[in-house]
């Protein structure tokens, strides 16, 4: 079962990586495209023109792409942008994206643009306004949305219910794809102090069609885990994600991101092989690594 | 449209006061729950507030972290200027304090500071070149990711003076009191002095910006502007050749497409 519109059999799978800056000449220049796909941000890339733009475009007609909203502060309150959605609409018919995501946060107040992924409230009037801006952007968009959990440091008010409760509703009254992003929840699971693996037991993995995987480090000064995308998936991280995949029974795309501290080409692509590894061992019926085992392809 | 959630509305808001108003921190550092009861929170929210005060004072954090990418990047040597002056961080919580930044493009953060320096006039008691040294930092970046234009076609190889000029669409024809192409890391503070610039991207895809005299870069103005070469050279008192020199120059440069 899928959630209404979410296609149930893409050519996406295996490990992907966030095309990034740069590595655009590189990757430009390569004769076949050295990942299974590529995830970018239609906004970084719509209305630019240049020599960083055309390699761009050169990656996109030759491979596989998906697609991933940074700003759209889908829980706000700020009327959608029309400029913004007429381009993300051309950007995903031109691409061909099997869906859009965005995460389930907010950046702007009030016409102001902090950038930042900001948490919602969990309570039930947030439920309810998630909801229907949900929906609204569903209805914007030439494919299926996934929208996509965040690592939250706080949160926002006196919550009425968990993040999983809240994550969980909004899924169901929203009717629509998920972006499970494990290294949040790992991370959230170490800022709040739960159980990943249990937070992920009672959620509707049936909705998950994508997989997000990333790095994160550790601030003693504000003590708290921060997803930074700044250096390498941890094992713990990888192991989730190994947990997961069997339990979602699709071998659902995984995407692994880098933001920070970039490392050369061939380095990034080495952790994706190393990621691709543990991902195929995962979703192997005959491994070792299967649901329960809680093995990992690293050390 | 949306329909009313006041209580989210309200702690978004909330939240935004504390990340953006310049007297978030202390204010907030100070008192969250005053700070929520100030902005008509729920009380059980202001208490929450209080909860995770250090918390939610790391999201200030990081909204600033997230400039400290694209306006380095944009501003190399605005951004040197200041931090050597330790004024930096000033700056930015200013501007972030401006609210100016209000697309969701984050290319759009570059644009949104200079206008935010025209407009508040931050810093240029001290540093009269400011905008217009970040002016030109900004038209580098601008310049580099231009979009593309389809390729023109009957255009002319030759300037004559009853053809008009037709200019890449990344052209633009600058003038400063400063002069603000000398600016570097080391010395980013740029001498007075009126300075004329075209500035373009070139064949390779490179930012150029040529040096004009006064009277070149009027010149180019009027050509801009959709006079015939010989009129705007008339117009000047330039010499013809001059003009059709200058013109033949930036053609072989790029910034030339050619001549209808």
């Amino acid at each position: 079962m899928t959630p209404s519109g979410t296609p149930s059999g893409t050519p996406f799978s295996g490990v992907g990586v966030g095309l990034r800056r740069p590595h655009l000449a590189q990757v430009a220049a390569l004769k076949a495209s050295p990942v299974p796909f590529w995830e970018i941000a239609p906004e970084n890339v719509v209305g630019q023109g240049g020599t960083r733009h055309r390699q761009v475009m050169q990656i996109l007609e030759r491979d596989p792409v998906l697609t991933h909203g940074l700003s759209m502060s889908m829980g706000g309150f700020d009327a959608w942008e029309r400029d913004v959605l007429d381009n993300l609409r051309g950007f995903l018919k031109a691409t061909q994206s099997p869906w859009h995501s965005e995460h389930l946060c907010w950046s702007s107040f009030g016409g102001a643009n902090t950038h930042e992924l900001l948490p919602m409230p969990f309570t039930r009037e947030a439920v309810q306004h998630s909801i229907l801006r949900t929906r609204q952007l569903q209805a914007e968009l030439p494919v299926p949305f996934l929208f996509e959990n965040v690592s939250y440091y706080a949160e926002l008010g006196a919550a009425e219910m968990s993040e999983k409760q809240f994550l969980a509703e909004v899924l169901e009254g929203a009717d629509c794809g998920w972006l499970l992003d494990i290294n949040n929840v790992y991370v959230n699971s170490r800022n709040h102090s739960f159980d990943a693996k249990e937070w992920l037991e009672g959620m509707p993995l049936h909705r998950v069609q994508q997989l997000h995987i990333a790095g994160h480090a550790w601030f003693e000064e504000d003590q708290l885990v921060i997803d930074t995308h700044g250096a390498p998936v941890i094992d713990p991280v990888i192991e989730l994600m190994q947990w997961v995949l069997p339990r979602i029974g699709r071998a659902v795309p995984v995407l692994l991101e880098r933001d920070n501290d970039i490392p050369a080409l061939e380095e990034l692509l080495a952790e994706r092989a190393a990621l691709q590894k543990a991902y195929d061992v995962a979703l192997d019926p005959l491994s070792v690594s299967g649901p329960g085992s809680g093995g990992s392809s690293r050390g | 449209m949306v329909e009313p959630a006041e209580r989210t509305s309200a702690l978004q808001g909330c939240l935004a006061d504390l990340l953006l108003d310049q007297d978030g921190h202390s204010l907030f550092g100070a008192d969250p729950a005053a700070f929520g009861a100030a902005r008509q929170l729920h009380m059980e929210d202001q208490a929450a507030l209080a909860h995770y005060k250090s918390r939610l004072l790391t999201y200030r954090s990081l909204v600033r972290s997230a400039l400290e990418d694209p306006l380095p990047d944009c501003f190399p040597f605005t951004h040197a200027l200041l931090e050597k002056a330790g004024q930096w961080a000033a700056c930015v919580d200013a501007f972030l304090g401006s609210r100016s930044i209000q697309s969701s493009y984050y290319r759009d953060v570059n644009p949104a500071f200079v206008a935010w320096l025209a407009q508040s006039g931050w810093g240029q008691d001290r540093w009269p070149f400011l905008l217009q040294l970040a002016h030109y930092e900004y038209i580098e970046v601008e310049i580099l990711r231009w979009p593309d234009e389809a390729p023109q076609v009957d255009l002319g190889a030759l300037p004559k003076a009853d053809l008009y000029v037709v200019f890449d669409g990344t052209v633009r024809n600058l003038a400063y009191a400063y002069a603000v192409q000398d600016a570097s890391g080391g010395n980013p503070e740029p001498d007075a002095g009126e300075t004329y610039l075209l500035a373009y991207r070139d064949g390779a895809g490179d930012f150029q910006a040529s040096t004009l005299s006064p009277h070149a870069s009027a010149f180019l103005a009027r050509c801009l502007e959709g006079e015939r070469v010989g009129e705007a050279a008339r117009a000047l008192g330039l010499p013809l050749e001059d003009g059709l020199e200058l013109l033949w120059s930036l053609h072989a440069k790029g910034a030339v497409l050619g001549f209808r």
